[in-house]
């Protein structure tokens, strides 16, 4: 007997469980499009054909960086084994050149016996290799490390560090001669008991001395750990996975005021930063309504982020929710993860990227210039594709030098099971390469980027730099479990460029804060100086431009968090400027080549 | 519409006879039974279920324990859609005849026309262990499961039948709906494709393909594929409204405008579809549009917080900062009674 015959006399049962699946819940929603004033802001430049496809080559094993990124066993059953990664791109003793600082885990084991896993610190040697010195450097603190923060916190001229550990956080004072010292305790920014994420430095109220923000993510008991796949938080898509950050206390946030004299005040509860103590990991300094005073936003995960006015009398007013940044489009809470800033379409606004979890789309924030943003994903061409990936570290910079940033995603999944089942995601994932073709759009080439660059990796921080001091920039990624990531851009014909580096005296010595602007032919380019964002991580300082065909800048105007503002005249493309508060440009450096330890690179006498 | 479903129905309805009655001719009734039996199965056959159970339930006088009588009387029951006699007498037939597939099949069928999955479910079970290799009860038994939403359980009844019969289009896109729902996404594109290349007039396979495509975050070829599926059925509301929506993501608000009004006039009680054109108009400037389609979308879903999300966002950029923060509290408010959702170790609900 064939059932058809029964079920056909009543099609309806085989139409009802068709039409049942018309209705199907989605994890996600259409991304917010822009309005239309924005959208015309946006798009002086009509979109451009996509001409210069990158090749990246991996060089970080040539080079030398010899680190292993060690985080927990690699089931990752317990929430902290899936996030770490920290990164700095720095340049510890001065000499012109970025190095290195990759933040290691540790494991359970490891940290219950007090096996050590010691972050490594890598010197540049000027020609595409690092030497590991954290021997001498005495970066010595024994836990399990997350995020780096990258800022001159004593205004000594010399970039001092600070480390997230699962336990508290670590502020190690640069000695000026290639070693730290731990001054955590004596500063008072130990971060007691609170797994500290992402942190980022920046003056919050231009008294030029910078101060401390740390993105703390749970409260974790390690003799009570959640047991992995135990209840319904410790599920991904049904099946078991490691449990949180959902049904596990999250830690309040901390913000540290700099004192001036080598210690910080924890000034949140006094400034209501992170009352509900949401699961911070993504930290990013900006003044995106543009009135001198760096206002803050925070990528949480499963809760809203949170978007810090400044109200330039000290205080912060929380205004997420009312200026678009807290939720998705569909105000659902996201899981954010990693930030950036940059005014990707030129009109001179601050916009930010957010990277989040898979099934979710990553938000490109475009700054409406009344206080609000739209998440611009969409219709950028920067959102759906992102849908299977979950994006960790994010960085704008401009690969070609065209002058129009693009971004770069690094991905991996946090649950290594997903690879036992076909849903579309998996543990290892590549990297996203969004080209800005213009017009407020982006393509993604990752995968014509080089067999290199489009390999899946469990990816975490990302930062740039300049590390050849080409005018090309790099992009270092840690990568768990393995070693990182050195992604050299061999991008053939690209543009001129030009390099801004900011030395504050009134203002932070970093600048942090300190508006740029750089016009070259008919594009004016401006971009906020910091080095810390993306996803635990600090990027080269130097402002990057690219200016295309354009073979000199017409001028460059920095606005300084104290307000003062210095001007450039026309100056040749191709070189680093250096730009001193109060008294503008006081030294050149020219390109160099691979292999210039006798080039221009060292510190020019000033021309003015 | 449903023309595979058809001209299978109408070759089981010619298997079923010959059939009968080799089973008929197997055993020996009572002659007036026989002849009662005989009746019957003509009257079946010609569809007269009426006259059908007349015959049998006369035949079973004579012949009450006979399993020759109570299987043809089940199906007549069943096909005259006389549920309750259908299952009592379907008890008796497996009862009478605990390894008799079919008569499991149908008493599971029975079951699942009065809504009883769970029982319907246990005798297609049963029936699927006596006929391993029979398309129809695996498919059957799979339906029951999907009604019942097991997805998960679903997909192995559904990945048998396409070993049976791997010509059924229709069981393949059940099998990409099982997949999809079970958050096997990339299978599931394959099983729709599958079904396609056999049927591409298959009702609904484009959509479903479409919506597979969208959640990969492959909007071009989702719009294709809703496109597709709009071209064969043009007034279905929920297409329209997939389609709208996958335009918006992609940033077509004026596309996705023109078919969100579409769906939203097929079914003025779609909620999500006026939630979106709210959206839609937003994005185009159209405030008053965007308000209208907002509260609207309130009206018809007031638990949801997303409409009041948007409104609170229209609101301020229509300068009415008062309403915004009363929308902006309403939202917080909704959000607060009920379940997060989003972020780490959560995904796509099953």
């Amino acid at each position: 007997m064939n059932s058809w015959r029964l079920l056909a006399k009543t099609p309806a049962f085989v139409l009802l469980v068709l039409v049942a699946f018309l209705v199907v819940v989605r994890a996600t929603g259409p991304q917010k499009p822009p309005t239309k004033s924005a959208a015309k802001s946006a798009h002086s430049k009509t979109a451009k054909a996509s001409g210069l496809v990158p090749q990246f080559a991996d060089v970080a094993p040539a080079s030398g960086l010899d680190f292993h990124l060690t985080c927990g066993s690699p089931e990752k059953r317990y929430i902290m084994e899936s996030m770490c990664g920290g990164i700095a791109v720095f340049d510890y003793d001065n000499d012109g050149w970025m190095d290195i600082l990759l933040v290691n885990g540790s494991t359970l084991g490891d940290l219950r016996t007090g096996k050590c896993h010691y972050s490594r610190l890598y010197h540049n040697n000027h020609d595409g290799t690092f030497t590991d010195v954290s021997g001498k450097a005495g970066l010595t603190h024994c836990g399990w490390g997350f995020g780096a923060a990258v800022g001159d916190y004593d205004n000594d001229g010399w970039e001092d560090l600070y480390i997230t550990y699962l336990d508290c956080g670590v502020l190690y004072h640069n000695n000026g001669n290639g070693t730290f010292t731990d001054v955590t305790e004596r500063a008072g920014v130990v971060n007691p008991r609170r797994w500290g994420t992402s942190a980022a430095f920046g003056d919050y109220d231009n008294d030029g001395h910078l101060d401390l923000y740390v993105a703390n993510y749970v409260e974790l008991d390690l003799d009570h750990l959640p047991e992995f796949g135990s209840g319904p938080l410790c599920r991904y898509r049904g099946i078991p996975v490691s449990c949180g950050p959902r049904g596990l206390t999250g830690s309040r946030d901390r913000l540290y005021h700099n004192n001036g004299d080598g210690t910080f005040t924890d000034v949140s509860e006094k400034l209501g930063i992170d009352p509900d103590g949401y699961y911070g990991l993504g930290v990013l300094w900006l003044d995106y309504d543009k009135d001198g005073c760096l206002d803050l936003y925070v990528a949480n995960d499963s809760s809203p982020s949170l978007l810090y006015h400044n109200d330039c009398k000290g205080g912060f007013s929380e205004v997420g929710v009312a200026a678009g940044v807290a939720y998705s489009s569909d105000g659902r809470e996201q899981a954010g993860m990693g930030v950036d800033s940059a005014d990707y379409d030129h009109d001179g606004w601050p916009d930010f990227v957010k990277t989040n979890f898979s099934d979710d789309t990553n938000n490109l924030y475009h700054n409406d210039r009344n206080g609000e943003f739209t998440d611009m994903a969409g219709p950028a061409g920067f959102g759906s594709v992102s849908l299977p990936f979950l994006g960790f570290g994010v960085k704008f910079f401009d690969y070609d030098n065209d002058g129009w940033k693009d971004i770069f995603v690094a991905n991996g999944h946090v649950n290594p099971q997903v690879d036992r089942y076909s849903f579309g995601v998996t543990y290892k994932e590549r990297p996203l390469l969004f080209h800005n073709v213009g017009g407020g759009k982006f393509e993604e080439i990752g995968l014509r980027s080089g067999s290199d660059f489009a390999k899946p990796r469990v990816m975490r921080g990302a930062a740039v730099g300049d590390f050849l001091n080409s005018g090309k920039q790099d992009v270092l990624v840690s990568v768990l479990d393995g070693p990182p990531v050195l992604l050299r851009s061999e991008v053939l014909n690209s543009g001129h460029w030009l390099r801004a580096r900011a030395i504050g005296t009134r203002s932070n010595r970093d600048g942090f804060g300190a508006r740029v602007e750089v016009k070259a032919g008919n594009l004016v380019q401006t971009e906020e100086l910091r080095a810390n964002s993306s996803f635990e991580s600090a990027s080269d300082s130097r402002l990057h431009f690219g200016l295309g065909s354009v073979g000199r800048i017409d001028g460059l105007v920095i606005k300084w968090p104290s307000g003062i503002i210095d001007t450039v005249g026309r100056e040749d493309a191709d070189q680093e400027l250096v730009v001193e508060e109060g008294k503008g440009l006081v030294a050149r450096h020219r390109k160099t080549s691979l292999g210039g330890k006798n080039s221009a690179a060292g510190p020019a006498a000033p021309t003015q | 519409m449903f023309s595979e479903v058809n001209s299978i129905r109408r070759a089981g309805l010619f298997l079923l006879v010959p059939l009968l009655t080799v089973t008929l001719s197997a055993q020996s009734l009572p002659p007036e039974a026989e002849m009662l039996a005989r009746q019957g199965h003509a009257a079946l056959d010609k569809n007269e279920f009426a006259l059908a159970i007349q015959d049998f339930e006369r035949a079973r006088r004579f012949a009450p324990q006979s399993a020759q009588i109570l299987r043809p009387l089940l199906l007549s029951y069943l096909e005259a859609g006389r549920l309750n006699e259908a299952v009592e007498v379907g008890h008796q037939a497996v009862e009478v005849s605990p390894g008799d597939a079919e008569s499991h099949h149908w008493l599971g069928l029975a079951y699942f026309k009065r809504g009883q999955l769970a029982d319907a479910q246990k005798e297609l079970e049963e029936s699927a262990k006596l006929a391993e290799n029979s398309f129809d009860t695996h498919f059957d038994l799979a339906l029951v499961l999907l009604a019942e939403q097991q997805y998960a359980s679903a997909a192995p009844q559904l990945e048998t039948s396409l070993r049976l019969k791997p010509s059924s289009a229709l069981a393949h896109v059940l099998l990409g709906r099982s997949y999809q729902n079970t958050n096997r996404t990339l299978q599931a594109v394959d099983e729709f494709r599958a079904a396609l290349r056999i049927d591409s007039n298959l009702p609904l396979a484009h959509y479903h393909l479409g919506f597979a495509y969208g959640s990969l975050g492959q909007n071009r070829q989702a719009i294709a594929e809703y496109e597709a599926e709009i071209r064969r059925t043009p007034n279905d509301a929920e297409v329209q409204y997939q389609l709208g929506r996958c335009l918006l993501e992609s940033g077509d608000w004026k596309s996705a405008i023109t078919h969100l009004r579409r769906a939203t006039a097929l079914d003025p009680q779609k909620g999500n579809g006026f939630y979106e054109l709210g959206k839609a108009f937003l994005l185009d400037d159209n405030l008053e549009g965007a308000m209208t389609a907002l509260r609207r979308a309130i009206e018809l879903n007031p638990q949801d917080p997303s409409p009041h999300y948007q409104l609170a966002r229209t609101l301020e950029r229509s300068g009415n900062q008062d309403a915004a923060r009363e929308e902006r509290k309403r939202f917080a408010e909704l959000k607060k009674s009920q379940q997060q959702s989003g972020g780490m170790a959560t995904g796509r609900i099953e």
